[in-house]
């Protein structure tokens, strides 16, 4: 018996000892942090300016703040466009990684070139291919005729460079998610259909859409909650411009912190994680991620 | 479409496909083969102008001293892989705690790091910055690294726990019969075990450190501490006009060595990327 209690209390020990500098370290550098900014929104915080309490004063400076609403409709905006357009990439892109072709083992490997590529060089590189005089993307446009497009000096033109852009930077990540959904998918299902005569299609609205439709919500809810943070693409290509038309609330944030105006970025940025806090908990919602833990 | 005979579905089939792989491999692959091509000419404007290839611009930024483009890929070989080896080192630690002894409120914890994973990172940067600074490390490399370390744990530690859960825990009472500690049993049974899943972790913590930038940008201001992307994104002309060249030359030095790496193990990085997005 007391053998028994002091291995469960060793247990302990050892529990606490492995564990604690998993959980401080991001406790510490993390959790503080986010805790601190959310304090430091309801104050008055601007360099060289006494720092003191302001209660609900930059929240109500959000409210009428023009700059705020422009950047919050943009940032909306672009997650409402760029997040169906990367599930919808990407689950072409997870079936062709399916498909029974002697090049699937190629796209398999090079799908993962634009995700491993830091997303500052990829801004760059982007940056040249949207380049208004000899940038390929006008090149191309006017070999078809068209007149060039002003990519990165006109609102439409920099959000659409922005969408494709981060479209090839993340597609890769929703195929391969979505493509351990797709080989979850028993085989024997599309082979009955197959006998039963169902088409091609009939196959893909039937079998695969119903039974992706977990992986689907999980892929959606990650894709929505990074296309919300987005900030190094937008930081590279268009700074926010023209005129803070893409600048993203997490710019936004960025540029009040650079500025000196501490209380008013942190109300920003608590702002930020307010969204994103519902959509993680809608994440382990639907994603039952509690149950598979059991 | 059900008026196709299957013979006729088939062929439609493979010709969609094809087209598929075809504009598929277009888009993932022409902004990196325009971005050789650029660092390889002699001018960025060479569509339509004719090209004339060089190594000039691969020279300048290996050479020029004002550039500090060698000290930036140091910089950066050095905080990932400093963040890589100590964050899998503390999550394998936490993930075998985790799958080892079960205690009350595990799932709350688990589900706390998972969390901790989707907090946007602008939330952090301006308090952390703060933090840093009090410790006096901005530029430093620990200064990067602590903030790196924190900031990848839960995707490596969520990794690993799926990796562990795997390992049989017979094992584990073997060991402790024959009078292993924990940590022992931890480097002696369970690392050789799960060495594709800690290799798979090293990987991913490493790619995710080696490309981090908000942190980089605002912790680090000039060569001392200053990592490859945020000094490609900060690079200027020194005549005012955009060296594409150089940037570009820059570019293929970093992306060169992550795209081998990446062909070279992805199926290992598929394997720990579905792991940490998809449990269960």
């Amino acid at each position: 018996m007391p053998k028994r209690v002091s291995r469960a209390s060793s247990d302990t020990a050892w529990l606490a000892v492995l564990l604690a500098p998993a959980l401080l370290l991001p406790a510490a550098l993390i959790l503080m942090p986010a805790l601190g900014a959310f304090v430091n929104g309801c104050m008055q915080d601007v360099t060289f300016l006494p720092r003191r309490w302001a209660g609900l004063a930059n929240y109500a400076r959000l409210a009428h703040d023009p700059a705020f609403h422009q950047s919050l409709r943009f940032t909306v905006l672009f997650i409402a466009v760029s997040v169906p357009l990367e599930l919808g990439c990407g689950l072409l892109l997870a079936l062709l990684m399916q498909a029974p072709s002697p090049l699937r083992g190629m796209l398999r490997a090079l799908v993962l070139v634009p995700w491993a590529i830091p997303s500052a060089i990829a801004g760059r590189v982007w940056e040249l291919v949207y380049n208004y005089t000899w940038g390929p993307a006008n090149y191309v446009i006017k070999l078809t005729g068209a007149t060039a497009v002003n990519w990165l000096g006109s609102a439409e033109g920099a959000f659409l460079a922005l969408v494709i852009a981060d479209l090839w930077k993340t597609a890769p990540f929703v195929a391969i998610i979505l493509l351990a959904g797709l080989s979850a998918i028993p085989e024997r299902l599309y082979r009955q259909a197959e006998v039963d005569g169902a088409s091609f299609i009939r196959r893909f609205y039937a079998i695969t859409l119903p039974l992706l439709r977990p992986v689907l919500v999980v892929a959606v809810l990650f894709r929505a909650i990074d296309a919300l943070r987005i900030f190094d693409l937008i930081y590279i290509l268009t700074a926010g411009g023209p005129g803070g038309a893409t600048a993203s609330l997490s710019l936004l944030g960025y540029l009040y912190f650079v500025g000196g105006d501490f209380g008013y970025g942190s109300a920003i940025s608590t702002f930020i994680f307010l969204i994103a806090l519902l959509t993680a908990l809608t994440v382990v919602r639907l994603g039952r991620f509690g149950k598979s833990l059991q | 479409m059900v008026l196709l005979s299957s013979g006729g579905e088939q062929r439609l089939r493979n010709v969609l496909y094809g087209a598929g792989f075809c504009s598929a491999l277009f888009f993932l692959l022409a902004p990196v083969i325009f971005m050789l091509l650029t660092a390889l000419s002699r001018r960025p404007d060479f569509l339509g102008n004719g090209y004339s290839i060089t190594l000039i611009h691969f020279r300048e930024i290996l050479t020029t001293p004002s550039l500090h483009f060698v000290r930036y890929c140091i910089n950066s070989l050095a905080v990932s892989l400093a963040s890589a080896g100590i964050t899998t080192g503390i999550a394998s630690c936490g993930a075998y705690a985790v799958t080892r002894f079960p205690f009350k409120g595990r799932t709350a914890v688990l589900l706390t790091i998972l969390s901790l994973s989707m907090f946007p990172q602008i939330c952090i940067a301006g308090y952390l910055f703060r933090i840093i600074a009090a410790a006096g490390m901005i530029n430093t490399w620990a200064g990067l690294i602590l903030p790196y370390v924190a900031w990848i744990m839960p995707l490596a530690f969520w990794i690993l726990i799926s990796y562990f859960a795997q390992i049989p825990r017979e094992l584990d009472l073997a060991a402790f019969v024959d009078g292993c500690s924990p940590l022992h049993t931890l480097v002696t049974i369970i690392f050789p075990l799960a060495a594709p899943g800690l290799f798979s972790t090293l990987l991913l913590t490493f790619i995710f450190a080696f490309n981090e930038f908000m942190f980089a940008l605002m912790l680090t201001n000039d060569h001392a501490a200053r990592t490859v992307p945020v000094g490609i994104a900060l690079f200027q002309g020194l005549h005012g006009e955009i060296p594409w060249g150089v940037i570009m030359a820059a570019s293929v030095i970093t992306t060169l060595p992550v795209i081998c790496m990446t062909l070279l193990f992805q199926r290992r990085i598929i394997h720990g990327l579905t792991r940490g997005a998809i449990k269960g």
